[in-house]
Formats: C-alpha cells, sequence, structure tokens
C-alpha cells in the first residue's frame, strides 16, 4: 500500500501544524494581556504587619492605612496632604455632628442608598453595633469611646448595650450622649473602628475574612503574617460621598516580608512597587536609594513620639529612682543617629507641632551615667534583672540593644527579648506579660494632645489589648485629662500650657522616657505617579490617591 | 597489640633458657599508644593548638577590653569619633553606618550599629559561644552515657522506654527542636521549684543544646553497651555477684571511654554551631549578650555597608569548628585500634 504522506512531506506538516500552535498560544497570551489590562495592580512590601485587618481592632500603621479605605465612617478626613489632610469631613454621615447639651450630645445623619459591598444596606444601628464591638474585642484606642454614656457599663457586662448611642433605623439617625463634653470627639468618630459593620458580624476578631464595610476599597484574601488585598469596591462610586476619590488602582496587594533590607531592595529595583510606610529604610541601603531613586523617594514629617515604657507596676520600675535611673542612661542623639538620621530627639510626649508640645528643656538631660549608678545604688537596685520589649526588626531590634546597653552601664542586668512585629504591641499590651520595659510609639490619630497622652491613660489600661503599656495610673494626670479633653478642640490652643504641664509633669515622675519624633518616607518603583499620590498626615499612604504613570 | 605490632628485633630475640629470668616487658598503655599516634598527625595537632589559642584568647577578652580596647562588650559609643590615620571618623555615621575595620587598638575590627567594639564583642562572644559548646556537650555526654548505660545493660522494658524517648526527640530537627524551646524558654526562663533561671541564662541555650544532642551520643555509645555486656569479663564480674550499677560503672564504662572521648570534640563542634544558629535565629543567647550567632543575626541587615560585622564572627565560627573537627578527627584516629597508623617499638 502506497504510503499517503512520505517521510520527506511529514517534516513540512508538522512545522506548520507547530506554527499553528504558536499563533493560537500567541494569540491568547495577548486575550490574556489585554484582559490583565483592564485590571491595574500594584504590590506594597511591609516588615510591619498589622496587628489586626479586623475594623474593630486594627491600631497599628498597617492597619489604619488599609481599614480607612474599606470601613468609612460617620466623619473621615480629607484625602489631602499637609494640615489639610487633618480636616474632619462628612464620612458615611451626611453633615457633620450637630452638637448640643453643651457639647454633650452628638447627632448625625447616614445618607441615604448605602450598602456594604456585599450589597447588604447599611442602617443607623450598625453604627451602635460597631462601637459596642470595638469594646467588646478592646480596640486599642478603646478610651476614646469611654466618655459615651453607658459605655462602662456595657464593658463591665452590666448593660447589653450602650445606652447613650440611640439610633433611628427609618430616619437613619445616630445620637451619641455623652457624660461629659469630650472636645474632639468628631475626631473620634472618624476612627475606622467606628465605622458600622453588620450586626450579623461575630464578637470576635476575624482574621481571614473580613467584615463587609462602606468604602472606596474591600478587603480581600487576607492571610494572617503573609498578605492581605485591597480590591475596589464597585458599589461605592453609587453613593457619591464628596471628598473620598473612588480609587485609581483596581488592586493593591500587600505581601509581608521577614525584613526591611528585603523590602526596600525590592522597590529600588522596581520588583515591587512601594516600600510601607511604617517601616524604616535600612542605613546600608540608605545613600543608594538616594541616588539611584531620588524622584520617587521622599522623607515625609509626621507628628509621632517613639519612647521607652517603663511597668509601674513591677519591679524595678515600680521605684522612682530606678526610672530615674533609666532616664539618665540613654542618649537621644546616639538613638537619632541609630535610627539613620529619621528621628529627630525629643523628651516630651506631645510632639512638635501638636498643640501643647512643652518647650521647656528635658527633666532628664541625658547622658548621665554616674548619676544614673548613683540613683540605683540609692535604690538598692543595682543588678536588678530587667527584660527589654522590642520589635524583632530593623530598626526596633538595634535600638532595644541600644537601650538595654545603656541600662546596663546604668547598673541593671537588662535582657532584651525581642518580639516578631506582628503580635509585638498585643504581646507587651497583655498584663500576663509582664513587660518591664520597652519600646514604644505612637503615631499621630488626630491633631490634638491627647492623643498622644492616651498612652499614659489609665482607662488605656487592659488586661489584654493595653495601650498603657507601663500601666501609668496617677490621680493628678486622670484629673487633668479629664478636664482638658471637655475643652472644644476649636479652643485647644486656649489650654495648650495645661496640656504641655501634663506631659512636663510625666517626663519628672519618669513614666516613661521619650526619646524622639520619627520622620517616614515616601518610596515607589518607577510605576507609580509619585506626585499625584497623596502622602495623608493621619493615614500616610493614601492607596485612594495612587496612579500608575501613564 | 596486633602481630604487626611486633618488630623484627622482638621476633629474632633470643629464646631465654629454662631457669633464666624472663626480661620485664614493659607494657604500653593504650592511651600512650594513642598520643603517640596523634603526635604523628601534624595537621591534628595544629588545629588543637588553634583551637586552644582561640579558648585562651577568649578567655583574655576582659584583659583586650580593658587595657588595649579601653571599652566593654556593651558600651556604646554611637556618636563618639575615632582617629585613624591622623583622620577623625565617626563610629556610626549620620546615616547609622558603622566603621569598618581600623587595624588600631580602638575598634580594631570595627564597630557595630550600637558603635560597640567588634573585637571586644568578638572575644566576649566566644567565650559564652565556647562556654556554651562545653556546657552542652558536658549535658549531652552525662545524660547521654547514663542512657545508654542503662538502655543497653538492662534491656527490656528500660531499653524500650528509653529508646523510644530518643526517637522522640530524633524525629524533630534538632534546629526547630531547640527554637521551638529556645523561644519558650527564653521569653520566660526557667522556674522549676528552686532552681530558678533568668531569661538571659547561659546555661538555658546550653541545657537545649545538649538536651537536643543528647540522641546523636546515646544510641551508638548504647550499641557498645549492648555488645560489652556479653563479653566474658562481664559474665565474670556477674559470677562475683557484682550488681548491676557496679558492672555498668566499673566494668562497662572504662570499656567506653574511647568512643566517649571520640565524641568529645565532635559534640563541642556540633554545639556551637548549634548555638550560632540558634542565636542566629533569636533562640539562643540573649542580646545584649554577645554570641557569635547574635553577631551575625545583628550585622545581617548591614551586610552590604559593612561587611565585617558577619566576617569576622563568621570566620571565627569556621575556624573554631573546624579546629575542633581537624583535631577531633585527629583524636578517632589515634584511639581507632584498626589505624593504619603503627608504632615502631623501641
Amino acid at each position: 500500500m502506497k504510503r499517503l504522506i512520505t517521510a520527506k512531506s511529514w517534516w513540512p506538516l508538522l512545522a506548520a501544524a507547530l506554527l499553528l500552535l504558536a499563533g493560537v498560544a500567541a494569540v491568547a497570551a495577548h486575550a490574556s494581556t489585554a484582559h490583565q489590562g483592564a485590571t491595574t495592580s500594584v504590590t506594597v512590601d511591609t516588615s510591619s504587619p498589622p496587628n489586626s485587618l479586623d475594623p474593630q481592632s486594627g491600631y497599628t500603621v498597617s492597619a489604619g492605612e488599609a481599614d480607612w479605605l474599606a470601613y468609612t465612617p460617620l466623619l473621615t478626613y480629607a484625602h489631602k496632604s499637609g494640615v489639610a489632610g487633618t480636616q474632619v469631613i462628612p464620612g458615611i454621615a451626611m453633615a457633620l455632628p450637630t452638637i448640643t447639651d453643651g457639647g454633650k450630645t452628638y447627632t448625625l445623619t447616614l445618607r441615604a442608598g448605602l450598602k456594604y459591598s456585599d450589597g447588604t444596606p447599611v442602617v443607623a444601628g450598625d453604627v451602635k453595633f460597631a462601637i459596642q464591638r470595638a469594646l467588646k474585642l478592646n480596640w486599642g484606642a478603646s478610651s476614646f469611646l469611654m466618655p459615651i454614656v453607658g459605655a462602662q457599663a456595657f464593658l463591665d457586662g452590666k448593660s447589653t448595650s450602650i445606652t447613650g448611642i440611640t439610633t433611628n433605623d427609618a430616619k437613619r439617625t445616630v445620637t451619641f450622649k455623652l457624660t461629659s463634653p469630650v472636645g474632639d470627639f468628631s475626631n473620634v468618630l472618624a476612627f475606622p473602628a467606628t465605622s458600622p459593620v453588620s450586626q450579623k458580624t461575630p464578637l470576635t476578631v476575624q482574621t481571614t475574612t473580613m467584615p463587609p464595610g462602606v468604602g472606596p476599597y474591600m478587603l480581600e484574601n487576607v492571610v494572617p503574617n503573609s498578605s492581605y488585598e485591597l480590591v475596589k469596591n464597585p458599589l461605592f462610586a453609587s453613593f457619591h460621598i464628596p471628598g473620598i476619590p473612588l480609587g485609581h488602582i483596581d488592586e493593591i496587594k500587600f505581601q509581608i516580608v521577614s525584613n526591611n533590607l528585603t523590602e526596600a531592595e525590592d522597590v529600588l529595583d522596581n520588583r515591587v512597587d512601594a516600600f510601607d510606610v511604617g517601616d524604616a529604610v535600612p542605613a546600608t541601603l540608605l545613600q543608594q536609594i538616594q541616588k539611584q531613586a531620588s524622584d520617587r523617594f521622599a522623607k515625609e514629617t509626621v507628628a509621632s513620639t517613639s519612647y521607652f515604657f517603663l511597668n509601674q507596676r513591677i519591679p524595678p520600675f515600680n521605684n522612682v529612682l530606678a526610672r530615674e535611673a533609666a532616664a539618665y542612661s540613654i542618649d537621644r542623639s546616639d538613638l537619632a543617629r541609630l535610627a539613620g538620621g529619621f528621628v529627630s530627639p525629643s523628651c516630651y510626649f506631645i510632639p512638635v507641632g501638636i498643640v501643647g508640645h512643652p518647650t521647656v528643656p528635658c527633666a532628664y538631660p541625658s547622658p548621665n551615667i554616674a548619676k544614673a549608678r548613683a540613683l540605683l545604688k540609692q535604690a538598692h537596685l543595682m543588678g536588678a534583672p530587667v527584660s527589654v520589649y522590642a520589635e524583632a526588626k530593623s530598626p526596633g531590634q538595634e535600638e532595644g540593644q541600644y537601650y538595654a546597653s545603656a541600662l546596663k552601664q546604668a547598673g541593671f542586668d537588662p535582657t532584651v527579648k525581642l518580639v516578631d512585629p506582628a503580635i509585638y504591641w498585643t504581646t507587651i499590651g497583655n498584663v500576663k506579660t509582664k513587660a518591664q520595659t520597652g519600646m514604644g510609639g505612637q503615631f499621630l490619630d488626630f491633631p490634638a494632645p491627647d492623643d498622644f497622652l492616651l498612652l499614659i491613660d489609665a482607662r488605656n489600661i487592659h488586661p489584654t489589648h493595653s495601650n498603657n503599656f507601663g500601666n501609668v495610673d496617677d490621680k493628678w494626670i486622670q484629673s487633668q485629662l479629664v478636664k482638658l479633653e471637655a475643652v472644644p478642640s476649636s479652643k485647644l490652643s486656649t489650654i495648650a500650657k495645661q496640656w504641655a504641664a501634663v506631659d512636663e509633669y510625666q517626663a519628672k515622675k519618669a513614666y516613661t522616657i521619650v526619646w524622639g519624633s520619627a520622620e517616614l518616607v515616601k518610596f515607589f518603583s518607577d510605576r507609580i505617579d509619585f506626585s499625584s499620590a497623596v502622602f495623608q498626615p493621619l493615614f500616610f499612604n493614601d492607596y485612594s490617591t495612587w496612579q500608575l504613570k501613564s | 597489640m596486633s602481630f604487626t605490632d611486633i618488630s623484627t628485633t622482638e621476633l629474632l630475640a633470643p629464646v631465654p633458657q629454662p631457669g633464666e629470668e624472663l626480661p620485664v616487658q614493659l607494657g604500653i598503655s593504650p592511651y600512650r599508644l594513642a598520643f603517640r599516634r596523634l603526635r604523628r598527625k601534624p595537621l591534628a595537632l595544629v588545629a588543637g593548638a588553634f583551637f586552644v589559642a582561640i579558648v585562651v584568647c577568649c578567655l583574655c577578652a576582659p584583659l583586650y577590653a580593658r587595657y588595649v580596647a579601653h571599652t566593654g562588650p556593651d558600651e556604646n559609643h554611637i556618636s563618639e569619633t575615632v582617629v585613624v590615620d591622623g583622620h577623625r571618623h565617626d563610629v556610626v555615621s549620620l546615616i547609622g553606618i558603622p566603621i569598618g575595620p581600623t587595624w588600631h587598638s580602638r575598634f580594631l575590627l570595627g564597630a557595630d550599629f550600637n558603635g560597640r567594639d567588634v573585637a571586644v564583642r568578638l572575644l566576649y562572644g566566644g567565650r559564652n559561644s565556647l562556654e556554651i559548646g562545653f556546657c552542652a556537650m558536658a549535658i549531652t555526654m552525662v545524660v547521654a552515657i547514663l542512657v545508654a548505660l542503662f538502655a543497653g545493660y538492662y534491656r527490656g522494658w528500660v531499653d524500650s522506654v528509653l529508646v523510644r524517648l530518643l526517637d522522640v526527640i530524633w524525629a524533630y530537627p534538632a534546629i526547630l527542636l531547640g527554637v521551638a524551646i529556645g523561644t519558650s524558654l527564653t521569653l520566660g526562663g526557667i522556674s522549676l521549684g528552686p532552681v530558678k533561671l533568668s531569661s538571659g541564662s547561659l546555661f538555658i541555650p546550653a541545657l537545649i543544646i545538649g538536651f537536643v544532642n543528647i540522641p546523636y551520643v546515646a544510641k551508638p555509645i548504647r550499641g557498645q553497651v549492648i555488645a560489652l555486656r556479653e563479653k566474658e569479663f562481664v559474665d565474670a564480674a556477674r559470677t562475683l555477684d557484682a550488681g548491676g550499677l557496679r558492672i555498668m560503672f566499673t566494668e562497662i564504662l572504662p570499656n567506653l571511654s574511647s568512643t566517649i572521648v571520640v565524641f568529645v570534640p565532635l559534640m563541642i563542634a556540633n554545639s556551637i554551631l548549634l548555638e550560632a544558629g540558634l542565636s542566629y535565629l533569636g533562640a539562643g543567647v540573649q542580646p545584649p549578650n554577645p554570641s557569635w550567632g547574635t553577631m551575625i543575626s545583628d550585622g545581617v541587615t548591614l551586610i552590604t555597608s559593612s561587611p565585617h560585622l558577619v566576617l569576622a564572627p563568621g570566620l571565627m565560627l569556621v575556624l573554631t569548628v573546624l579546629s575542633i573537627n581537624i583535631f577531633g578527627e585527629g583524636i578517632r584516629d589515634a584511639l581507632d585500634p584498626r589505624a593504619t597508623t603503627r608504632i615502631k617499638r623501641k
């Protein structure tokens, strides 16, 4: 039988078939690219994972950045850089609150037609539920919610709901009654923790599936300590909320990396699109970054406080002499240099630029090792063992080691306990940890002094998720806080001296050792339009303003 | 003594006549024989001497710190300056980069991010690493020998239980087990009745390393014990009504000595390496205490701009472990009766 295809004629056919296959593959690949082209996506590296992405639990920088865009509260902040970004604007409320009863009643009305990202309608009662949930979950700044009538009783389990919050679903109104006037309560209503969530949301911290919220983005694909994504919320555009951008980029992917050296290298080499604002640029790469990427790197000054907490409840820092010795042991200029020039030395809680920042010289001009040793000897605490808690990442671990070395020179017997950044704040905020001393830090939540002094507010001492890591409980401070908080934020400048006095008092008592105010960085890849990206003073990287270069 | 150990001169020696007093033949102890064999291994001897030199240098750390470097291992000098070849340099630059080796008495091998003298910390760190290495080796050897003796001699359920326990420890990779135990113990310390160890105690990593290494020594020694318990001299001891403990410690244990001696340097080297690994991962020596592992870990973030922070402790670690291993190899060869090296008797 004659072969239909000879060996010679077989090869051209095979070649043609392969060409055809290659063509089909190319078309398919093009189609795929075209499809991907419709979806814009950027990746952000972070070595500071959020403490939680659950809106009623998240409180760290990276948590705030994401939650701010996924959970719009009744009020929010302008999406602008600089001082303009501290202006409170209506969020899901139609307007700023109506304040009556001498500053003790706040009434707001929700916008009509609001829906969560899953399509469920938002009702006024959800706001009350969210605030109750934040209290139940020991949200980091829950002391700001305590002035609401009935909040303490609810927290203590004496009532099933907060009586001071009344809602009307039909009229979409929410009314807050306060025990006493609180000057910056509008700022409290702008925390993402107060944004509504469905009343079906469990009263436990959500770790993988975040409750649907109202915001330009929604949180998806959350893998704790690994990655999470902000994906555009298709429903948000229909709400037409003025002042809140809809966002340009469809997906913002966050990947948690083990160290900031990798993170900086990834951004420098354009493998990743942005360096997390809460991370420190490694000193080893700083010069290279400034040289190679000067058009996509900038230092941003923010109001912040870096400090060492000293646990007042347990030895040795329940002794004022030991606290003073610790305060005399450190050199703030050393710590500033250690931070690679990203920290300005400071010794007061209220940072420069915030009303109430003290201008008097430091209570403990440092360093004075001889005096520190003398104080410790006087207290009979030479060789007292001290555990120094620090984050197990740069620059926290270097700062922790510096502090431990300084304490050793003063006569303590320190050991550094480096804790994973993902659990650092919950570890030191847990009373059972009995952390004697360690690193603390606070970035501006809203431009008022009490946002910083909350860290020495006794109302912030909780068995878990405490923010007052040193368990500072001073009657005079408490009385002053209650008195000063009542003054409306518009009159803040009239009581600047009183706020400064509180800060000077705590510094003199060596309740904490404040050592600096940090600067942050805005560092992107070549893909992102650097100039149009807003660096918001309270939430930092405003992803809703990011755009890819055309 | 094997047949080949007898020289031709001895074979050709005149046979004593009846009634003639035999000449006294002085025996040579196995350890002397081993020492003679070891002397013929110059590399092992050099390695041993090098290791001893490292130990001596590390023990002299306080002297170096006080009289040469004029600074302690934990003293920060971040904002200070140092004069090198007539030029003044920041110990740590304004952007946080520490000075490299000056090759002078101060900051001989440079400074770390806290402005601490790397050479001083290297010596103190070596002291800690060696201390942990020796301590861990001692713990491993004592426990492993006891476990091996009891399991191998008594056999039966004692053997089953002990061997299963060793299997459980062996089932976990040493470094993972070390990290798991180390992390929990270094955070909280140890408090067992009157025994209290603070979280910064060097004994904690020594204890952990000593513990995870037990099966690696206990299992081979147990095998030897099983073989030895069947020997005639053990039977002889039994017929003389010797108890189990007496037989184990006076009959079997001395026969294990050469194996034990071989294990000692190996275990020191292993322990030093594991300590470095655990400290690197934060589960060993706790800062600000230096150890070679913690120094490497601290230097990683500055590796591109200040490689001396990683190279100095890394090199010391390599040289120390290498010297112990070569010396240990020499000892093993010297104690091995099947060694090819032959001693020529006078």
